[in-house]
């Protein structure tokens, strides 16, 4: 015994500064190369890269001409399908991104009930978001025929005559709309696991102070959930402004260009009309947009969103909520 | 510097023209390395090639061959290709349908540097700086016998003087029509000499809404390629002779008094919108005996004909005093510039365009004189209105006109998609002329 500890200290000694100069030092960059590699080849790269021929025409059969903010100054200023696009995704993201949370939010509050049969539900809730957006749309391209739809179906069972979904320029963006919220399980279960986290003390001794159902929702359950809501919302606005599996496969962007989604005009401009620079310049601006509404949405979490964690004694809405809750 | 940036750009639509590039790969070994030095290998491997194989012998390897065709259409081409390896011993033809990807898989091809040797082709315009000029192979091989195509077929795939595509089949737009429908509402058959108020008239005596009958049907979505044979009729075009105004042309009272004619359709009910998201084709209605005319190129003849509809087919019709002109559709193959066997790819267009090879492309007609006098393909009634239609198309299409013209088609497309819609043709082609203006400065 007596003999073995020391060895152990020696072995030990020599070992310690062969980790820190050797081997030991590489190990830890060795560890994380794969992702980094991946990210700087597949992710990094590209976005610079996409930075830099988005100031050059680029077509790519042809010669490369740089021509400086021209991409940028052309989509502002001459093309009308830039400004009819962005509009589209506008009004799809401002009816998508709402319901989507309220839609997300009732489903997984309906699921946190304990009732018989729950995970069935839960499952079946889910499982459209299992399925990938082409196949999705090749259903929905079903359900929505004029002719021979589903919905327009159950619709003739209430005394509905539906309208031609997918070729009335009313109604299909709306018809892009309930597609997208049809695939959203994930965000449901997200909100589900929000929920779950709530303790339910806080809903009994409200419930002893007498708040009904209702209050008991808006002074526990929102305030509880508003980081849940912060991180639905943002990734909500990502994906509606992303939104293009949709419209290439249910509507090619019809009819009369009104499910002409921002991306598609990109995909297009990129892939149909081999204009890369130009395609580069679009996404810039999309990423942009993207970027500065996540910047409001986050400057204005400070007013909504309570952390457990955190002790602001400063804040009055929190503390205000607080107050309320208990 | 700009092939490998593209190269990495191009990542992810390379995927299946790489694959299939080594999967070929392997047979020859001039061919083992497809992308790597795509400026060493071309002189390289067609000089050594060219020594040896002008007369056809000796030349071995195997050719990518790039199709857009589907179904039974590239079967038949499947059928060519292996008709050319037997004949051909030593030699692989690569079959790649690239189907409706066909555009972006090829543009990356030759992004990459890495096309299919051989492949189909009509957007010369767009394309032509990565084709391999055909002049000399033309001319210099008697056994191609241009003077036996039909004449104006060449001038498709011409592009300043230079000949990038030899034609292997094409068709023309005439309307076909549904006999029995005829015969029941005891309407005269349609003759070649009809005009559009005839047409009008019976569009509207053959719809009979009760039965869900409809005298035409207008597509939900045009290719304004075929509908220049209506404004050329009307004599007036797309884009000047000399292809650089749309503006008087595009929107011309005339061009619009053309396109108005189908929106008016779809309007007064005589003719009903086809072909939109998740609604029947105008093919599919018209073979279930629905529509009493249908128009089109040759491809949906041998369907409707499957399908046992007695059908009749008939020139297109004219504007009252002036001539009706029709439009090709035609289809051509083109050696790649980087092509590395340009010798064994000619060999394969030149068998492409043999009598043997013609007689079995039955999707369209043949481009060959003694083939269709051997075959008398335009003595079949059915056929006969395509070679009329043929003598008749001797304008040129607005995409040879202008190399911008696909961006400015951009907004003609949406243009004529709102008049189908139901709004003002010369409205609609205004705003398009004012969108599509700045491509052509």
């Amino acid at each position: 015994m007596a003999k073995i500890a020391p060895q152990a200290a020696t072995y030990a000694a020599t070992l310690k500064p062969a980790r820190k100069r050797g081997w030991g030092r590489v190990s830890p960059y060795l560890f994380v190369f794969p992702w980094l590699f991946g990210f700087l080849a597949f992710t990094l790269g590209p976005l610079i890269f996409s930075l830099v021929i988005s100031f050059f025409d680029w077509p790519i059969v042809g010669q490369v001409k740089f021509v400086g903010f021209g991409n940028y100054v052309e989509m502002f200023t001459q093309d009308s399908l830039f400004w009819k696009s962005f509009g589209v995704t506008v009004k799809f993201a401002a009816l998508f991104v709402p319901l989507n949370i309220v839609v997300a939010l009732g489903l997984a509050m309906l699921l946190n009930q304990n009732v018989r049969g729950s995970a069935f539900f839960r499952t079946a809730f889910y499982l459209p978001s299992v399925i990938s957006g082409v196949a999705l749309a090749m259903i929905w391209a079903w359900v929505y025929s004029g002719e021979y739809g589903i919905l327009n179906f159950f619709l003739s069972l209430v005394g509905i005559d539906g309208p031609d979904w997918l070729n009335d320029t009313k109604w299909s963006l709306v018809a892009m709309v309930i597609a997208s919220l049809w695939g959203q399980g994930s965000m449901m279960l997200i909100f589900l696991a929000g929920l779950k986290g709530i303790p339910k003390d806080l809903y009994e001794s409200a419930s002893i102070d007498g708040a009904g159902r209702f209050r008991q929702f808006r002074s526990i359950t929102i305030p509880m959930l508003s980081p849940t809501v912060l991180f639905n919302l943002i990734t909500s606005i990502i994906a509606a402004f992303q939104q293009l599996t949709l419209a290439l496969v249910l509507t090619g962007g019809g009819p009369l260009k009104s499910t002409y989604f921002y991306a598609m005009y990109m995909y297009e401009n990129a892939f149909k009309y081999f204009k890369m620079g130009y395609s580069a310049a679009n996404a810039w601006f999309m990423f942009i947009i993207v970027l500065g509404l996540s910047f409001l949405v986050f400057k204005s979490s400070a007013a909504w969103v309570y952390y457990e964690g955190e002790i602001k004694s400063g804040s009055k809405t929190k503390s205000g909520a607080r107050r309320r809750s208990s | 510097m700009k092939k490998k940036s593209s190269a990495l750009l191009l990542a992810t639509m390379m995927g299946v023209s790489l694959l299939s590039a080594c999967g070929g790969g392997g047979d020859k070994a001039g061919n083992g390395t497809p992308s790597a030095s795509p400026s060493a290998s071309p002189s390289a491997g067609s000089s050594s090639e060219n020594t040896g194989g002008s007369e056809n012998a000796g030349l071995t390897g195997t050719i990518r061959f790039a199709s857009w065709d589907t179904g039974d259409a590239l079967k038949i081409q499947q059928d060519i290709a292996k008709k050319f390896e037997q004949s051909h011993p030593g030699t692989k033809v690569q079959v790649e349908a690239y189907a409706d990807g066909f555009d972006q898989k090829l543009a990356a091809g030759f992004g990459a540097a890495n096309p299919p040797d051989v492949m189909y082709m009509w957007d010369f315009p767009t394309y032509h700086q990565s084709l391999e000029p055909l002049d000399d192979f033309a001319s210099k091989d008697a056994s191609l016998n241009i003077e036996d195509f039909y004449s104006g077929l060449f001038n498709y795939g011409k592009i300043d003087g230079k000949l990038y595509g030899i034609p292997v089949g094409f068709t023309t737009r005439v309307v076909y029509y549904n006999k029995k429908l005829f015969d029941e509402a005891q309407v005269p058959y349609p003759q070649d000499g009809w005009t559009w108020s005839d047409f009008q008239d019976i569009a509207a005596k053959l719809t009979d809404k009760s039965k869900k009958q409809y005298g035409f049907g207008v597509r939900a979505s045009n290719d304004t390629y075929d509908l220049q044979g209506f404004v050329w009729s009307n004599g007036s075009s797309f884009i000047s002779d000399d292809g650089k105004t749309i503006e008087g042309y595009m929107n011309s009272p005339e061009t619009a008094e053309a396109i108005q004619i189908f929106g008016d359709l779809v309007k007064n009910g005589s003719g009903v919108l086809v072909g939109g998201k998740g609604q029947q084709s105008g093919e599919d209605i018209f073979k279930a005996g629905k529509l009493a005319m249908w128009e089109s190129g040759i491809w949906p003849l041998g369907g409707f004909k499957e399908a046992g509809i007695d059908i009749g087919t008939v020139e297109m019709p004219a504007f009252p005093g002036k001539p009706v002109k029709g439009i090709i559709a035609e289809s051509a193959l083109s050696i790649a510039k980087d092509s590395k066997q340009k010798e064994l790819a000619w060999e394969f267009v030149k068998f492409y365009v043999s009598a043997e090879a013609i007689k079995m492309r039955t999707a369209d007609l043949p481009v060959r004189v003694s083939v269709v006098n051997e075959l008398k393909v335009d003595q079949d009634p059915l056929y006969k209105p395509f070679y009329m239609m043929l003598e008749r198309s001797d304008n040129t299409p607005a995409f040879l006109l202008n190399s911008k013209w696909n961006e400015v088609n951009r907004h003609l497309e949406a243009a004529v998609e709102a008049v189908v819609h139901g709004a003002s043709a010369q409205e609609a082609l205004n705003s398009a002329v004012k969108d599509g203006t700045r491509y052509l400065k």
